[in-house]
Formats: structure tokens, sequence, C-alpha cells
């Protein structure tokens, strides 16, 4: 009797002896939100420049440094040709020569949240071999740095990667051993939060390639970019995931990509409408949120359009939706007040 | 600086408003920029006065 041949498609984790639906799936194995850096619903492309606080350059990609105006961050800047599989990138941009300060840092970082990142029982004596890789691109090469640490500050792991070649695509992978102390949480915190370093004093940064209790950024001797004007660092492609070998990038559906954004940015309008009898009466709308939110966000007011009304504010914030307060400034027929209301609820 | 904002319906203070890109920062500590208005306090700022509400 003649046996036909089998043939079985075979789906491929980076960890050996796992199974499908086990956290270690090659599905929704990127813990990273926007890895291509193709969602920017802030600055819709415009450049940024970097300040003390926080900003997003692109969603869920924050910059900042210690001293204000020292680097500038866009979607695409300089216009260069993406690697093969992306259409887009963050590029850094350094505004000047600066020597950074022993206490200084400047940086671009991703914090996933805790429940992104619950699996890898970080902390504990369980805890999972990760990868990170990303493209990267800068006019200058070297040993450049960065870290993983934790939501406290008090457990971190400087890694360090090299660019040998200026103005071309290198791909990085860096794999690391999870840490079996400190406290990692598993919540809507903080759970990792991944540092790259573009000038990073002595104070935040540690040994390449080992556990630490401090919280260092990057390397000890990890190249600064923003130690030379116009220098510049661009990635795109970041994966985070589960084991010991990078795997192909996850490319997600755009749908998919931007709600998971949604979950810490979002941009929604607002009206209302109506008749009044008479100044500072006071009226309210309920703004509902797309994708539930990670907390109570942060609310702004742009776009505000009023007739016969005062500039609205927002109370009531929380995971599903703001509440939008506006007060007449005199009786009309006709009065509204039309508003996007911006909330954010980034780590 | 920060200015705390009251509930038109509750008169409660709810809110902290961060003045410089005019924000409303709701009063939940999962939230992290009320962490860092937390941590502006304990540096021994002080917001301005919620408005009485009409």
């Amino acid at each position: 009797m003649a046996y036909g041949t089998v043939n079985a498609d075979v789906i491929g984790t980076s960890v050996a002896g796992s199974n499908l639906g086990a956290g270690n799936a090659s599905m929704l194995k990127n813990r990273i939100i926007n890895g291509a850096m193709v969602i920017d619903q802030r600055n819709a492309g415009a450049s940024v420049t970097q300040t003390t606080t926080t900003l997003y350059p692109v969603d869920r990609w924050a910059i900042a440094g210690s001293v204000t105006s020292k680097f500038t961050a866009q979607q695409n800047a300089g216009s260069v040709t993406p690697p093969i599989g992306f259409v887009n990138y963050l590029g850094i941009t350094s505004s000047s020569a600066y020597t950074v300060g022993a206490a200084e840092y400047f940086q671009v970082r991703q914090t996933i949240e805790g429940f992104n990142v619950a699996d890898l029982g970080w902390g504990t004596a369980n805890a999972k071999t990760i990868t990170l890789s990303f493209q990267v691109y800068s006019s200058l090469t070297g040993t450049f740095g960065g870290s993983i640490g934790n939501n406290a500050g008090n457990r971190s792991y400087p890694f360090s990667y090299s660019i040998p070649v200026a103005n071309t695509w290198t791909t990085v992978s860096v794999t690391i051993t999870g840490d079996t102390t400190g406290t990692w949480l598993t919540t809507n915190g903080g759970g990792l939060w991944v540092y790259w370093g573009l000038g990073v004093g002595s104070t935040y940064s540690g040994t390449a390639g080992s556990w630490a209790g401090a919280d260092y950024r990057s390397a000890t001797g990890a190249v600064s970019v923003v130690g030379t004007n116009g220098a510049t660092f661009y990635i795109t492609g970041v994966q985070l995931e589960v084991g010991s070998s990078a795997t192909g990038y996850e490319y997600r559906q755009y749908g998919q990509e931007f709600a998971l954004c949604q979950r810490y940015y979002q941009s929604n309008r607002i009206v209302w409408s109506g008749q009044t009898t008479g100044a500072g009466q006071a009226f309210y709308a309920y703004s509902p949120f797309k994708v539930t939110m990670r907390s109570a966000p942060t609310g702004t007011i742009t776009n505000e359009s009023l007739a016969a009304m005062n500039a609205g504010s927002l109370t009531n914030s929380a995971v599903d939706s703001i509440r939008y307060d506006v007060t007449a400034s005199g009786s009309n027929v006709n009065n509204y007040a039309f508003a996007t209301i911006n909330v954010s609820a980034e780590l | 600086m920060y200015k705390l904002i009251k509930d038109k319906i509750t008169q409660e203070t709810n809110v902290v408003q961060r003045l410089s890109d005019n924000s409303f920062i709701p009063m939940d500590e999962a939230n992290t920029d009320y962490q860092e208005y937390l941590k502006w306090v304990a540096e021994g700022n002080t917001p301005l006065p919620a408005e009485e509400q009409a």
C-alpha cells in the first residue's frame, strides 16, 4: 500500500519547547508598541525640540534630557531611506556639541506597561530571558549604550551595541537574562523601562552586560550623540520578545497598532449645544474614549469654538471617559461649545 | 505652577490644572502627571487655590 507525503507547516518561536498560547507564541510576541514608528498622533510628523519635560515625538516613544534644547526628534527626520520592510523611523538630531555632566542624561525610551510583561516573571526565580532587537542608523560610529530598568529605578541592566559604519542601517540584537531580584511591576504601572542613551553622564551609566541595583540609563563609555553638533541617531523596528534570540519583526495591522497606542493617548471631538437663560449657567458633556485607557488620563482642550460660552475645563477623568464643563457667558438661543479633547495616560 | 480645580457639581477638589500647558490632571496616583505634581508638592511648593464655583 502506498502512502502519500504529509506536509506540515511549523510555527516557530524563539523559545525551545514552548507551546502556542503559553505566552511565547509568534503572535503578539513584541512587547514594544509602535516599534516601527508608524503612529504619530500628537505631532503628525512635525519636529519636537527636547526639553527637561518628557515629550512624545511619535506615539509611545518618550524623549527627555537634563538640559533643554540639546536635540530634536521627528518621525523620518532627515528623510533617509528606512531599512527594508519599514516606512518610518524615529530620527534624533543633535542641536549642539554639548558636554554631558556627570549627573545628566539625554535619552529615548519606551516604558512597557506592567500588564504586558507580567508573564516574564522578573523578580522571581523563574525570570525569563528576553531579546531586544532594533535597526539603527547614525552619522557617528562606535559603541552606543542603553538600558532596561524597573519602575522604582533601583534595578537596571545597561547594554552596549556597535554601529560600525556611519549612515548605514545596522541590525542590533541584545539578549538579557531575566532579573531574579528586585520589584518589577505587573500592573498598569511601568513594567519595563527601555532606554537608548544619547549622552549619559557617569551617575546614570554602568557596566554593560550585568544587573545593578541602580538607575542606569546607558553603558559606561557609550558614544554621546548630543556631543556632536548635527549628529544623527535614527531607530526603527524595535522588538522586545521572550527568548534568547531575535526573531523577525512582528508587523501588526495599522488599526491594531493604532488602538494599542490609544490606550496611552487619544483625541476625541465633543460638542455641547443648547440654550441658556443667563451668564454662569453650567453645562456638562461626557467624552467617551475609543479605547479604555491605562489610567485616568490628563486632558487638554484644543480647537475650542464657543458661542456665548466661556472656555471649558475637564473633570471626572476616568479610564473610559472625561467630563467637559462649560458655562454660559450670556443668554443666547444658539449657544454651543465645540472642542477637541486630547487625553494622555502615558508612562 | 499648578492650580486646584473644584468639580462644579460636587464642589470637591478633584483636578489639578497644570498652568504651563493648561492641562487638567486627575488626582489618580497611577497618572504620571499627578505623580509629578505630588513630587512638586513634596519639594515644598503650594498650588494656587481653587476658585469658588457658581
